[in-house]
């Protein structure tokens, strides 16, 4: 099921930013031998704006920004860039900038001529190559390492430079593939406000490709959750951890439980003593016995002797509190809840959990 | 972790001598490896050098035709490096990049030249050869690049392994790099070493191949060598003494050329049949 939301967002974000472009890709499909690596991926990017591309690895990410960027081609279908189809346009012309997984600094130029390569490439002269390359260096806080060579540099001083460097072309479209994947978590979460900041303000059209759906929920202005070569759904973060389009992305996103119900009425469950409706009607197929899918935060627990399930395990995380408990049918659900309140539910208290609200609930067949 | 110390204690507990002896007995086996080996190279160096005398390497630039046979070698060389620097540089690199299925074949056929004894090939190409080419030294040198393969393509490969060429080859795409600038500014500053590497060999085996040259007619300095050893024995030692010097002192510099380009980039220390440790050679130095 492919959600597309894009047309929207394109007109939302229309005037967000001068500089970037109109990205779209219709039907995309690849094959490598008998793996089907995309599958008819249609996605539009609305200028300015930052899309995650999000998936279990294997799911076709990867080959889609690399299509893209020029370094793959696809079997059927296109991307155009501001209505131009750039199938034919080798990646030297595309006017992308790349941020690589991997460090993918040239080892034999400093950091600043790692900057000015790619200016040095669109005939920019020496000293305003050597002026621009410095302004980029000094955006990204390195200007004091302009004249090391990468092995001197740290893995998230390389990969800054490498954003400066990507940036430095001022490309129409920024590809991002994973670029955070090899830094350590304190470096991470420091670069990626700083990848997003820089984003904003120079409104580039971004391509943002991960496996961390931390990273995707927090830097995206829109997240498509990829599987098996196509989009499950795209939305805004927000948007795809409350209201998930599939049972695939509901549990790919975020902590998901799975709590015995029994469908009830047309499209209605029942489930916990409550009956709650059913997201988008029962699908086909699903009756009697199911799971329904409830986010922590959507469970609430009471303690009460003899209630339905047993405390086990509780995770502060500041705030609040993950409390693990053990519902009759051995099913075990987390709920979240003020850590205040947690610190009265001991493993093995006796507690009542029920829905927090009246919310529309995904259900999936009993696994 | 209490295991750990244990085994800490029980360690710091054990006698002297006995820690001492264990610390030393991997040396001295390396010393006696060392020096057997140090033996059976040198004692026939030293050999030579006491038959010759000192006397003999005076003499050697004097004698007859000396001049012509080392002028010839030397040119021979640098027609054979060039050309197979032409040919084996882009013709790695592509199979890197595109046919990385294909390396294991490469392997196989660049090690062809080592199998099939020079007398084969030599009598091969003698037979096949254009007539324009016979009896110039261009078609000696064109044998060599074949001899030199198996040298310079282990070069290469190497040196290529030591770098995620492929991720630099797309950076450079991506930022308005076409081909020739890819190859020209990324690949080969990175492939420097190697190439030294593959230059300094492919010199080595020009300077001392006897059986093609002297089957083609040609009075290399080998050839030479040979040739002189009828008329003065000492003479003719002194000369092949001269020449591993020579190649000796090339494969110093290139050791220590590559040696300080790599630290200086902080590239992997590639030196002759450097093995490739894989993934790219810069590590994150110092933390943020």
């Amino acid at each position: 099921m492919t959600t597309n939301m894009a047309a929207g967002a394109v007109a939302g974000l229309g005037q967000a930013g001068d500089a970037g472009a109109l990205v779209s890709l219709r039907a995309l499909s690849r094959s490598f031998g008998t793996v089907r690596a995309l599958d008819g991926l249609t996605l539009d990017i609305a200028p300015g704006e930052l899309v995650a591309l999000l998936g279990p690895s294997g799911c076709g990410k990867t080959t889609a920004l690399r299509i893209v960027a020029g370094f793959e081609t696809a079997d059927a279908g296109s991307v155009t860039v501001d209505g131009h189809d750039i199938g034919p346009v080798p990646a030297a012309k595309r006017d992308m900038g790349m941020v690589f997984q991997s460090y993918s600094l040239f080892p034999n130029m400093t950091a600043l001529e790692n900057v000015g390569f790619g200016l040095r490439m669109r005939g920019l002269k020496g000293a305003s190559r050597q002026r621009k390359a410095a302004a980029l260096l000094d955006m990204v806080g390195l200007s004091p390492q302009a004249r090391q060579y990468p092995h001197q540099l740290s893995g998230g001083q390389q990969q800054r430079v490498a954003l400066a460097r990507a940036l430095a072309v001022e490309p129409r479209v920024l590809l991002l593939d994973e670029p955070l994947s090899a830094l350590d978590a304190k470096v991470r979460l420091q670069l990626r406000e700083q990848i997003r900041a820089l984003q904003q303000r120079l409104g580039t059209t971004t391509l943002f490709v991960t496996h961390d759906q931390e990273e995707a929920l927090s830097m995206a202005d829109r997240v498509g959750v990829m599987q098996g070569g196509k989009l499950a759904q795209v939305a805004a973060p927000a948007e795809l951890y409350s209201r998930p389009a599939t049972v695939f992305v509901a549990e790919f996103v975020g902590t998901m439980n799975r709590v015995p119900g029994t469908c009830a009425g047309t499209d209605e469950v029942s489930v916990l003593g409550s009956v709650v409706p059913v997201t988008g009607g029962r699908q086909a197929g699903l009756t009697g016995d199911v799971d329904v899918l409830v986010r922590p935060e959507g469970l609430t627990i009471e303690a009460v002797p003899g209630g339905n399930g047993i405390v086990t395990d509780r995770t502060f995380l500041g705030s609040l509190t993950r409390v693990s408990v053990l519902l009759s049918g051995d099913t075990e659900v987390k709920v979240d809840m003020t850590s205040a309140v947690a610190a009265s539910l001991g493993a093995g208290t006796s507690v009542r959990v029920g829905m927090a609200g009246h919310e529309p609930v995904l259900v999936a067949a009993r696994s | 972790m209490a295991a750990v110390a244990d085994a800490e204690r029980a360690s710091a507990q054990l006698p002297a001598p006995r820690r001492v002896a264990e610390r030393r007995s991997f040396p001295v086996w390396r010393w006696l490896i060392l020096l057997t080996a140090a033996a059976y190279f040198l004692i026939p160096l030293y050999s030579a050098l006491r038959f010759a005398g000192f006397k003999a390497f005076t003499q050697v630039a004097s004698y007859p035709s000396f001049g012509s046979a080392f002028a010839l070698s030397i040119r021979l060389a640098v027609i054979t490096t060039v050309l197979t620097l032409v040919l084996m540089v882009p013709t790695t690199v592509y199979v890197h990049l595109r046919l990385p299925r294909l390396r294991r074949l490469m392997e196989a056929i660049t090690i062809l030249p080592i199998v099939i004894p020079p007398i084969v090939l030599i009598i091969g190409v003698l037979k096949v050869a254009p007539g324009f080419l016979l009896g110039t030294p261009n078609l000696l040198g064109l044998e060599y690049v074949i001899l030199a393969m198996p040298f310079a393509y282990r070069s290469l490969d190497a040196g290529l392994r030591s770098f995620d060429v492929r991720t630099l080859v797309e950076a450079a795409n991506s930022l308005g790099a076409g081909w020739p600038a890819t190859l020209w500014r990324v690949v080969i500053p990175n492939l420097r070493t190697a190439m030294l590497s593959a230059t300094v060999l492919t010199i080595a085996l020009v300077l001392g191949e006897y059986t093609m040259a002297s089957l083609d007619n040609f009075q290399t300095f080998p050839v030479w060598i040979v040739n002189f050893e009828q008329n003065s024995g000492t003479v003719s030692v002194a000369a092949s003494l001269l020449a591993l010097f020579v190649t000796w002192l090339l494969l110093m510099l290139i050791v220590g050329v590559g040696g300080r380009s790599a630290r200086k980039r902080g590239g992997p220390q590639v030196t002759l049949f450097t093995v490739a440790t894989g993934g790219a050679g810069a590590t994150p130095g110092e933390p943020e």
